[in-house]
């Protein structure tokens, strides 16, 4: 049951007559009798709410920063027409602040046995599933006083994806693959490289790479060039603990650092890599395995999806040895983690060995820029001993990086916007050197 | 047609959900009025409270009462004050056993009435909200636990019945007035004996115990309850109550709010309750929600930078010049280490450092020796200079 301000202004109105006319309970009850008669009428003759039906249809999933539309589509099943407001309800975070209203709440008129489509639009603001909630009708009587108010349970899941910005970065590093592969001669050989054909020599090219054989066979001098080796093993490592959840900017490190994964695991699709992915803190988070080039990237943007950052310590060990039951063979391990002091000398160090022993090992961290932005304050004392911290807290970051350099491992630290970038230069850069 | 079954998707409660969600309150709400009902019953016996001529309790007044009416007293029993001023004469004792419930209006009606008409005035545990209307000359003093207390005076009443259960309210009378005082505790009297005009007389009785069923038959309590009440041949008992007409009426500026409201048209009136009736209808409109609110598991939000904000804050309030300006001078070193030609981990020896700084700017105004390697700054002041002048030494080298 619910009333509208037509009844109120009707009461309101009643007053006059009340007042001027008839002041006593007989003109109290002249005007309400009729008023309640007419409010029981109307809410028996509002179409029924519960036997309502709907059917929902539309995206399930939708990249950060974009729109999804969700169809809902209601049924009237009874003899009387349906004159409703009706609420589609989602969490708030599914539309941009102060857009609820206006998003979730339609009016619509459905005769009776017609069916309508309404269509909710939504605008999420974070990444993960939003879960559809419930849909509230009110049904108005036909003298629009009195209406049924009712709810629904439709659900309807609608999966927010990273938005995965870094890919502008895309086209510039699948550039400096092609040149890295065989078509042109710059490469030297190295570890991680493979024969891939002759052709003539030019000058210029390294004497050393000219098969004698070859060229005793023809008239003209041959060469051999190499191309870096495919279907490398690359196992992207997230480290969703609780130094992944400080915000940089305003977005969780976390989030810079799947940006990273996924430029870095688009890159190396293409490159004819293997590509897995691991999160973990103290316990396996989500996980891709083995799945093919052209799936892998979809497969990857959808367990990253819904992953938040846990506030327990990851435990260094577990990841270890997670990672190293995921890497049966020689693997690139890109572990994306934060280069704070305790958590890497206590956690990674120790069990750092083990992994750099087999593989190679990249650490990649989001830095933040607001630390640069305070150790640049100069003027007051307050400046001063902000710039004080921070040069302790870079001082810090760059002793850690050294600790690991000394293990073989080769850091990434960059602030989040250059950090997917970074992190594909130097996957190239390794490439390049026969790394992998 | 019979009625379309409801749609799987609604969330409207059946009538058996209703009914198992109900249940329980209404269980505690069958009990509590069962309890409720339980109780009454078998506490409403005939006692009607304390110092009542009808009750049986220990607290009530049914004995005394009882013996009086065997000795030809006619007990009449009010509970108003207009019926308690015209039953008394001068033929009658006047008991009044709550006096602080009257209010002063009705305090000043009863003394105006009672004054000179009615034989006797008994007063029980009258205290200070009641005295200066009722006793005028009379004050109470602190009051005292009732004991077995002697009678100490002359009046025959007192001296007859002996040692009484007296205490409660003690009076104190002006000097030179002509009241006996009994029954005194610690030098005060708990009972007064204050004399009118005529034969008429008023007696002020710390404490109502000699008159409760309980206790008339101990010491002399009968005694003196007797001689009290029975001097005359009416007894008004008067039992003050709060319902009494007389308590609200008459008290100044209640009748201007009565003419107030006789004052506005009677339109105005039916037509305000009216538009309160529209209010109650405008707030059930928009008191009811289109559907609850949708709860959300935010996610933390916390700057990754906090630590480092910690510790500014943290040096400030210790404030670790010494610490700060280590640090600087440090990163300093570090960083013009590599400009000068000099092995990072020779940067922070001032052997090595200081001479490959002197021979790259000869003539610099600075003291290198004093900035890089110098003790910690005395104040904020030198704090915030030694930065500076850090900044302006690396400028220097790398523009050099």
């Amino acid at each position: 049951m619910a009333l509208t301000g037509r009844t109120a202004l009707i009461a309101a109105l009643g007053s006059l007559p009340v007042g001027v006319l008839a002041p006593s309970w007989a003109g109290m009850l002249a005007v309400n009798a009729p008023l309640s008669l007419a409010i029981l009428c109307d809410y028996a003759l509002a179409a029924p709410v519960r036997t309502l039906q709907f059917t929902r249809s539309g995206d399930t999933s939708v990249r950060l920063g974009d729109a999804a539309d969700v169809q809902l589509t209601v049924t009237n099943p009874s003899r009387r027409t349906l004159r409703a407001q009706l609420r589609d309800a989602w969490p708030p975070s599914s539309w941009l602040p102060g857009t609820e209203q206006t998003s979730s709440r339609h009016r619509l008129t459905v005769p009776a046995g017609e069916r309508r489509r309404l269509t909710t639009s939504l605008r999420p603001t974070r990444r993960g599933d939003r879960h559809a909630e419930r849909i509230t009708v009110r049904s108005y009587g036909p003298l629009g006083l009195a209406a049924r108010q009712g709810n629904h349970e439709v659900p309807w899941t609608v999966r927010v994806l990273p938005p995965f910005t870094s890919r502008k970065h895309l086209p510039s590093r699948l550039a400096r693959l092609r040149e890295l592969d065989g078509r042109t001669s710059v490469l030297t050989r190295g570890e991680g490289t493979e024969f891939d054909s002759l052709r003539e020599y030019v000058p210029g090219d390294d004497t050393r790479s000219i098969d004698w054989r070859a060229t005793a066979r023809q008239t003209t001098v041959a060469v051999r060039t190499w191309r870096p080796e495919r279907d490398r093993h690359i196992l992207i490592v997230l480290d969703t603990g609780r130094t992944s959840a400080g915000r940089v900017g305003d977005v969780p490190r976390l989030d810079a650092s799947m940006d990273a994964a996924l430029l870095l695991t688009a890159l190396a699709s293409r490159a004819g890599d293997r590509v897995d992915l691991l999160a973990y803190d103290r316990r396996l988070r989500a996980q891709v395995q083995g799945r093919s080039a052209r799936d892998v990237l979809p497969t990857v943007v959808d367990a990253l999806a819904p992953l938040e950052p846990e506030l327990v310590e990851t435990d260094a060990r577990g990841l270890a040895a997670t990672a190293l039951a995921r890497a049966p063979r020689r693997s690139l391990i890109v572990l994306l983690t934060s280069l704070d002091e305790a958590p890497i000398e206590e956690g990674l160090l120790p069990v750092l060995p083990q992994l750099a022993q087999r593989h190679t090992v990249l650490v990649a961290s989001v830095a933040d820029p607001h630390i640069a932005d305070m150790a640049a304050k100069r003027g007051a004392i307050e400046g001063v001993y902000e710039a004080a911290a921070a040069t302790q807290t870079r001082v810090q970051r760059s002793r850690t990086a050294e600790q690991l350099h000394r293990h073989g491992v080769t850091v990434v630290d960059a602030s989040p916007d250059t950090l997917a970038p970074a992190l594909a230069d130097a996957y190239l850069a390794l490439k390049a050197a026969g790394r992998l | 047609m019979s009625r379309p079954a409801t749609s799987a998707t609604s969330t409207a409660a059946s009538a058996r959900r209703l009914w198992t969600r109900a249940r329980g309150a209404a269980l505690v709400l069958a009990l509590v009025l069962i309890g409720g009902l339980v109780l009454a019953t078998m506490r409403s016996s005939d006692s009607h409270g304390a110092l009542d001529p009808r009750s049986a309790d220990p607290n009530g007044s049914r004995a005394v009462a009882e013996l009086l009416e065997a000795r030809g007293v006619t007990i009449t029993l009010v509970t108003t004050l207009d019926e308690a001023t015209t039953a008394a004469d001068s033929d009658a004792t006047l008991l009044v056993t709550t006096p602080d419930l009257l209010t002063e209006p009705q305090q000043s009606a009863l003394r105006r009435a009672v004054t000179g008409s009615v034989g006797r005035t008994v007063l029980v545990g009258a205290g200070h909200p009641s005295l200066s209307v009722l006793a005028p000359g009379v004050t109470s003093a602190t009051s005292v636990p009732v004991e077995n207390r002697a009678p100490s005076c002359d009046l025959a009443a007192a001296t007859r019945a002996g040692s009484v259960d007296l205490g409660g309210e003690r009076y104190r009378t002006a000097p030179g007035s002509t009241a006996d005082s009994c029954y005194p505790a610690d030098g005060l009297p708990s009972l007064v004996r204050l004399p009118g005009p005529d034969t008429t007389d008023t007696v002020l009785l710390g404490s109502p115990d000699i008159l409760h069923n309980d206790r008339l038959d101990q010491q002399g309590n009968a005694s003196l309850a007797l001689q009290l009440l029975g001097s005359r041949p009416h007894l008004v008992w008067y039992l003050p109550s709060l319902t009494d007409a007389s308590a609200t009426a008459d008290t100044p500026g209640d009748d201007t709010t009565g003419n107030f409201l006789a004052l506005i048209p009677s339109g105005w009136l039916w037509g305000t309750l009216q538009l309160a009736i529209a209010a109650l209808l405008a707030a059930i409109w928009r008191g009811r929600r289109l559907g609850p609110l949708v709860t959300e598991r935010l996610p933390v939000a916390l700057r990754a930078s906090e630590a480092t904000e910690g510790r500014a804050r943290l040096y400030r309030k210790a404030n670790a010049r010494d610490r700060a300006a280590s640090v600087l001078r440090t990163a300093t070193r570090t960083r013009i280490a590599p400009l000068l030609g000099v092995p990072v981990q020779d940067a922070h020896s001032s052997e090595r450092l200081l001479p490959a700084l002197s021979a790259r700017l000869p003539e610099t105004t600075a003291d290198p020796r004093n900035l890089l390697f110098g003790p910690a700054p005395a104040d904020d002041a030198a704090l915030i200079r030694l930065a500076d002048q850090l900044d302006a030494l690396e400028r220097e080298v790398r523009t050099s």
